[in-house]
């Protein structure tokens, strides 16, 4: 029987990050929640998962981040897409349409 | 005495990623159970649905440090500037003293305990403020905040 989650591939995270942070800047908890609102519990993410790649986009440029108050006051740490991480978006974006027409054609070629 | 000097020679300042790391995952943590909280019966329930959901809490902040240590080569690279000053210091102060530069070693031993003491200071709170108390999480039912240590154990979550 196939499973109707499906694990999340690699690389696909910090696309699904970027593009969840390219309108507002937001803390890890939202980026989760946002995250699996959007994916409607299709794929399976471990919140815990969302850090280290958020770290390693930080490490690449794509991403800042600033210490704030969220909106129930507490102490959190915000990420904000920078201008290398928007382009990273784009070129990201392009490559995954790209695979996803070529897969497609593949499956129902085949 | 001891612990100040290890924390003065740190040469990465880990102490201080660790906390931050520590305190935005604990952040996370306290939303989750606060939602799933909703849904569960006791709060205890409610950490151990927030914890599954979030996965292997110690194995994320280990990564996390990691990374951070990595993307600070500039700190890094004053800290070890400061310690090499302090340690020039000592060297004039102790082998050139018939050069009679005894307040430039000195000064060279102020600059690096200084400028590290100011590093280490800084590094305690990043954005440099305080938290403002909160008693609506529900880490802190019974009044006592929990430590960042105590924060990462699954029994005590």
């Amino acid at each position: 029987m196939a499973n109707d989650r499906t694990d999340l591939m690699q690389g696909t995270l910090e696309l699904l990050i970027l593009k969840t942070l390219s309108h507002d800047s937001m803390h890890g908890y939202g980026i989760a929640q946002r995250i699996h609102q959007s994916v409607d519990d299709l794929l399976k993410i471990e919140d815990g998962s969302l850090y280290p790649a958020l770290y390693r986009m930080e490490e690449r440029g794509w991403l800042a981040s600033e210490w704030g108050v969220s909106e129930n006051n507490r102490r959190a740490k915000f990420y904000k897409l920078t201008r290398a991480g928007r382009k990273h978006l784009d070129a990201e974006r392009a490559n995954w349409d790209r695979i996803s027409r070529a897969v497609t054609k593949i499956l129902q070629t085949a | 005495m001891r612990d100040l000097t290890r924390k003065l020679f740190n040469p990465t300042g880990s102490e201080a990623i660790e906390r931050e790391v520590e305190e935005e995952l604990r952040f996370h943590l306290e939303l989750l159970t606060e939602q799933h909280l909703q849904h569960a019966n006791t709060l205890a329930e409610a950490r151990a649905s927030a914890l599954g959901r979030f996965g292997d809490v110690e194995q994320v902040k280990d990564e996390c440090v990691e990374i951070s240590k990595r993307k600070r080569p500039l700190t890094r690279a004053l800290k070890s500037f400061l310690i090499l000053t302090f340690l020039a210091g000592i060297f004039v102060r102790i082998f050139a003293t018939e050069l009679h530069v005894d307040r430039f070693g000195q000064m060279l031993i102020a600059v690096g305990v200084m400028g590290r003491l100011f590093l280490y200071v800084r590094g305690l709170k990043p954005a440099g403020f305080r938290p403002k108390s909160d008693t609506s999480s529900p880490l802190m039912l019974n009044g006592t905040a929990k430590t960042p240590a105590s924060l990462f154990d699954a029994d005590n979550f």
